[in-house]
């Protein structure tokens, strides 16, 4: 059993002191998920490289495929993918391209196939490039969801999805390897979103950085659910430092924090937050919902789950803004922080509306941080996240100060 | 009891002591700001406690605001210049809904409640056009005093049109005008209109008044004008407008006793 490494995070299990605490064992998130890769790999299954949500995972793995993420979200590979790219481009297609120059992301390298699936322009665009170096499928997602013809095209686009996968692994994708896959990821949205929901707690047992990080770039390996279901017997107790009640309660919405680009969550709870929700891409927003598995026409019901999927490519995305509301009432929070990769223009521009409604419908505090993988913004967005931290106490102890200063007749 | 507010801004550092049973300012000072900013602080404070006729004995709290606030580290909390400015601001007009700070390395929008309480924030602080650095730099290139700035501005026939959005590419374009042979006073009314577009689109569209004016560049009588014309809006320069955060933060060091 290895051992805990970081005292700071099970230092406060009282259950299981020193073993491996489920926290640990994410910690090792990249080598868990490229021992699993390896070992599939050597068994003659498939490495599908994927760089959205919105991909069914299912239906790689009723293929006999390995769905692995390959979102960059390391700064050092923004810069050797400007010599390629321009730089007035988001930081997560130029980390994730810059690994494919330098070939230092080792899933990218295995990799038997990628799904490009096209949400914004840049993504669009920078799988032409990948398209040269890789084996590529492209996914075409629909962008006016309430049109009556989006769903069927969807699912015509899924349907050439499972041609392509099957045509390229020589394989054929039955209702009954689509079912245990559909079983397999439901199990596992359900897990994470459990784990989620420890912090509508008052005083939640980890922070928003641990839960952050309880996830593996691969779906479906069989030891992370072991220790999903560890995590949430261990959990619900724990204290963390500084303790929880003190904290303001953020919900952070907005762009995801791929592996690596992790630096503004810790910004937002260093600096006195406590990051309860994470309506984005590595949190909530796409396992919020499940796969319907009672039914006959399983692609079907994998589209419709997938398809709900409010992302700032969809207009209108009025979904988003129903789910944010949902959600700052459900985990109870104090402020809406909002997180955007400069230059991505889809959920820049749905700021707009996420602001609005923030402040005039939850009438909340709201503030957007604009920010790529350089740290040279720290202190910049701390001030920033430190003010906002006090609108939040100032306004629940409104009126205090001034009742005294009545008194003593000033 | 006395309480001081110390505001570590990037150009200058302010203190300001107030007396705790009825807020009124017992001393306040200004320094510029150096290399060793917690003894330079230090020191102002030391300064106006002797000048205010009191002992450090009789200071009840100190609050630090400002860029360099986390250097102070005898003060005895630190609280970002947004709350500061906020409070000081609504101790002096009440009412206030908006406030313009344009400091030396920063300007902000502070949009406040019926209350006083801080509503929504807007930040500059990525380029120096829309700050005092800006005007420092072009008051250097044109051989202008910066307190002579006003004076200047005011004569202006036809300002120019500064439509750089980066200080350095601003100061070349000026290098350009003063080839031109434009006039000084018509290139610095140029930069103020061109301060004063970005603080305006910060604004936003649906700001509520009375709007306040704080902040080191408030102190240059060219500035309001050029707000007031580009916001369409009455704008009210506090008294002593580089002090409102100092004194905002001596206000919340009194507050948690008082």
């Amino acid at each position: 059993m290895p051992e805990c490494k970081k005292n700071k995070c099970c230092a406060d299990i009282k259950k299981d002191e020193t073993a491996d605490c489920p926290i640990n064992y994410f910690q090792n998130q990249v080598e868990n998920s490229l021992d699993y890769a390896e070992s599939m790999k050597a068994e003659g299954a498939k490495i599908v490289g994927i760089m959205c949500e919105y991909t069914p995972r299912e239906l790689i793995m009723a293929a006999g495929g390995v769905p692995v993420c390959l979102c960059g979200g390391s700064v050092e590979m923004v810069e050797p993918a400007e010599k390629v790219l321009p730089a007035n481009l988001c930081p997560l297609i130029k980390s994730t391209f810059g690994f494919s120059l330098l070939k230092e992301n080792p899933f990218l390298e295995m990799s038997d196939l990628l799904v490009a699936e096209i949400t914004c322009d840049g993504k669009k665009k920078m799988y032409e490039l990948l398209a040269k170096m890789h084996p590529l499928h492209v996914l075409e997602l629909p962008q006016k969801p309430e049109d009556k013809d989006a769903f069927k095209h969807w699912v015509a686009e899924l349907n050439k999805l499972k041609t392509a996968l099957e045509q390229r692994f020589s394989v054929k994708i039955t209702a009954k390897k689509l079912k245990e896959a559909v079983r397999v990821m439901n199990r596992e949205r359900k897990l994470k979103r459990e784990l989620a929901a420890l912090m509508k707690s008052d005083n939640p047992p980890l922070t928003g950085r641990e839960l952050l990080d309880m996830k593996s770039l691969i779906s479906g390996m069989p030891e992370d659910f072991k220790q999903y279901e560890k995590a949430l017997k261990m959990l619900p107790g724990r204290k963390i430092k500084p303790a929880a009640g003190k904290r303001v309660r953020v919900l952070l919405t907005g762009v995801p924090m791929p592996h690596g680009a992790e630096r503004v969550m810790d910004i937002l709870e260093e600096n006195g937050g406590l990051v309860v929700c994470q309506e984005n891409c590595t949190g909530l927003k796409p396992i919020l919902e499940d796969v319907k598995e009672n039914t006959g026409d399983l692609l079907t019901a994998i589209a419709k789950k997938y398809f709900n999927i409010p992302c700032s490519v969809m207009t209108p995305n009025k979904k988003r803004l129903v789910q944010i509301k949902q959600l700052a009432a459900e985990y109870k929070a104090d402020c809406v922080i909002e997180v955007i990769w400069r230059t991505c223009i889809t959920y820049d521009v749905e700021s707009v509306l996420v602001k609005k409604m923030t402040e005039e419908e939850l009438n909340l505090p709201y503030l957007k941080i604009e920010t790529d993988y350089s740290p040279s913004d720290t202190a910049r967005i701390a001030l920033r996240v430190q003010a906002l931290y006090e609108t939040v106490k100032g306004r629940k102890s409104s009126g205090r100060f001034e009742k005294k200063k009545t008194r003593k007749g000033r | 009891m006395y309480f001081a507010g110390v505001d570590a801004g990037s150009r200058t550092i302010k203190v300001v002591i107030i007396k705790g049973s009825d807020l009124t300012v017992s001393g306040f000072g200004i320094v510029d700001q150096g290399v060793r900013q917690a003894v330079k602080a230090k020191e102002l404070l030391d300064k106006v406690i002797r000048n205010s006729k009191i002992k450090i004995k009789d200071i009840g709290g100190i609050v630090a605001t400002g860029y360099g606030r986390n250097a102070l580290s005898w003060a005895d909390s630190k609280v970002t210049e947004i709350t500061c400015q906020a409070y000081g601001v609504k101790q002096e007009i009440p009412n206030a809904r908006m406030i313009i700070d344009i400091g030396g390395q920063d300007s902000k929008i502070i949009h406040l409640d019926s209350n006083g309480i801080v509503n929504d924030f807007v930040m500059n602080d990525r380029c120096a056009a829309g700050t005092g650095r800006f005007l420092e730099v072009v008051a250097d290139r044109l051989e202008i005093k910066l307190k002579d700035i006003g004076r200047y501005s005011d004569k202006a026939a036809s300002p120019s049109k500064i439509s750089s959005m980066c200080v350095v590419f601003a100061e070349a374009e000026i290098v350009g005008l003063l080839a031109a042979e434009e006039a000084p006073e018509n290139i610095l009314a140029g930069v103020q209109n061109s301060i004063a577009k970005r603080i305006c689109i910060m604004a936003g569209s649906g700001f509520k008044g009375p709007v306040v004016f704080t902040g080191g560049v408030a102190l240059l009588p060219g500035m309001k004008k050029a707000l007031q014309d580009c916001l369409e809006h009455s704008i009210n320069v506090v008294k002593t407008p580089q002090f409102t955060g100092a004194f905002g933060a001596a206000l919340l060091a009194a507050k948690d006793k008082y």
